[in-house]
């Protein structure tokens, strides 16, 4: 993503000097100004240069819509014996399964060394699927992919693709105590494997500022409970209100950044308070492309089959199986734990001009390289929304309702003080 | 059928080449004291690196898990050796014969392999004869 605007003043300087003598007397000559002057009134306040967003309709290019694989109890990393094949299972990440990838393929594949094979399946190819497979890999395992589609059609590429380590992974009470711990485990290690990702060629992984505006001084979500709803989820069901998700994001406080309120005379955009936060999201086409390239450079095979029934993964010739298949699981395995969670996306025009997101009331915005992914996320029900909807049909119209609030947003923003 | 009998015959094959071993870890060859103990020590010496529940990090192995792929079929030696000569790797050399052998009976347990009635051995050529066996599938959590 070209950064080339971001400092345009620098970018000014560096012009001024690039034309000879002239120019650098004229430097010399306002230094020495400084010294006396304008150092003493401290740095002036500059806003940052960012582009606006083009969100008008005409720049909808594609809607995606995918259901989130949530366990009550958070993935399901156990195992079980068919026939005589032990199968590892690696699925039910909620809207975590970006982010938790590297760490729990590392736990999955874990037990699946412990038996000394030397070649693993791997059912699925989704994010979770694929990393595993690279990661038994680098484990020094042969491994087989057997899936219906590859990744760029699976319900991973239809996700959001932002670093949301505890994005509606579990419900704290089912959950129970221990899983904070393996939630930690498993996103400390996938920080470090993104990490490993950042500057390589097509930006897999991407750092980036993220601007929360609010009319009204921002203030901090909790997530109390709501006293007149009565019970709380129970085994095949929902989860009845918000406080019930567990969240985690406290444990990794020394990982991320700190948010700041941007100064008034900072804040580009139309609205009082702007806050100003680092989030790290992935481009599905160049990821993609990365971790393929790494299964086949490794000799790693690629089967195109659909499973029907889980008695078929006693049929497979390796003995070892993890299986990745994420929201399918819930028919394939009969796992009426996991519980849908409806997400959609609206993908603009990319813009790579204008590298950065945008929060503001229902409304996000997200530049990626693929496109600014645009999301209407109601504030009031947070991370119910969407809970118990299997409908995967995209619908456009709540996307363009928040590209029409956004739109004035746009048209406002300051250039450089 | 065929295959089976090709594998039986480089398995006897790769026996002869390496000395027999006269038990595996499968057969239950540490105490429940011994580990518990294990653990003491590991929390002391070794946690601040490999992590509480012995999960690693990227830089540093976890030693269950992906353990087995890097130790499995050794022998209960050739670990202890490590243990001695290399860790803890800012103070090699310096833990105590007797925390060498809890610690190799807390990595058994932590990896899956059963505690038995009869601790651990001390002396190296028994355990040289003892192999870090391969989990029974049924036997992984």
């Amino acid at each position: 993503m070209s950064r080339q605007n971001w400092y345009p003043q620098a970018n000014l300087a560096r012009r001024e000097m690039l034309r000879g003598g002239a120019a650098l007397g004229a430097v010399g000559a306002l230094s020495a100004c400084s010294a006396g002057k304008v150092a003493s009134a401290g740095p002036a306040p500059r806003r940052p240069y960012l582009t606006p967003m083009r969100v008008t309709p005409d720049q909808l290019i594609d809607m995606k819509c995918c259901i989130r694989p949530v366990r009550a109890a958070g993935p399901n990393l156990g195992t079980q014996m068919i026939g005589d094949t032990l199968v590892v299972h690696n699925y039910g990440h909620g809207g975590s399964g970006w982010s938790l990838s590297w760490g729990s393929a590392e736990v999955a594949v874990g037990k699946a060394l412990s038996v000394l094979p030397s070649e693993i399946a791997v059912v699925g190819c989704g994010i979770i699927g694929l990393t595993t497979a690279v990661v038994a890999q680098r484990a020094g395992l042969k491994v087989t992919i057997y899936t219906r589609d590859v990744i760029q059609r699976t319900r991973s590429f239809r996700a959001h693709g932002s670093f949301t380590p505890d994005s509606r992974v579990a419900l704290s009470a089912p959950a129970g105590a221990g899983f904070g711990d393996l939630w930690e485990q498993m996103t400390r290690l996938s920080w470090k494997g993104f990490r490993s990702m950042l500057g390589l060629p097509g930006d897999p992984v991407v750092f980036q500022d993220a601007y929360a505006l609010s009319d009204a001084p921002p203030v901090k979500k909790h997530h109390d409970a709501d006293p007149a709803i009565k019970g709380a989820w129970e085994p095949g069901g929902l989860p009845l209100q918000e406080s019930e998700w567990a969240h985690f994001m406290d444990r990794i406080k020394d990982l991320v950044p700190d948010p700041v309120m941007l100064p008034t005379a900072e804040n580009p955009f139309p609205v009082a308070y702007t806050r100003r936060s680092s989030e790290m999201h992935f481009n599905f086409p160049s990821y993609a492309h990365h971790l393929l390239t790494e299964f086949y450079q490794h000799g790693g095979l690629m089967v195109m089959r659909d499973f029907n029934d889980p008695s078929q993964y006693g049929q497979l010739k390796e003995k070892v199986v993890i299986n990745a298949t994420g929201y399918a699981a819930r028919d394939l395995w009969r796992d009426k734990t996991v519980f849908p969670v409806r997400g959609q996306t609206g993908w603009l025009v990319p813009q790579h001009d204008a590298p950065y997101s945008l929060r503001y009331k229902n409304a996000s915005l997200m530049a990626k390289n693929d496109g600014i992914v645009v999301m209407n996320n109601p504030i009031d029900l947070g991370e119910m929304f969407g809970v118990g909807d299997s409908m995967e049909l995209a619908d456009p119209a709540p996307i363009l309702e928040v590209m029409k609030i956004v739109e004035p947003i746009m048209a406002g923003m300051k250039g450089i003080a | 059928m065929k295959r089976i009998s090709k594998l039986t015959l480089a398995g006897a094959l790769t026996l002869a080449a390496v000395p027999a071993y006269a038990a595996g870890t499968a057969n239950g060859v540490y105490t429940e004291a011994q580990a518990a103990e294990g653990a003491a020590v590991f929390a002391e010496r070794c946690a601040m690196c490999h992590g509480k529940q012995a999960e690693g990090t990227w830089e540093v192995p976890a030693l269950k898990g992906k353990f087995m792929g890097n130790w499995g079929r050794e022998s209960l030696a050739a670990l202890s050796d490590y243990l001695a000569r290399a860790m803890p790797q800012f103070a090699p050399g310096t833990l105590e014969p007797k925390d060498n052998g809890r610690l190799v009976a807390y990595l058994l347990k932590i990896n899956g392999h059963p505690a038995g009635a009869k601790p651990l051995p001390e002396d190296h050529a028994a355990l040289a004869a003892i192999r870090i066996d391969p989990l029974a599938a049924t036997a992984v959590k």
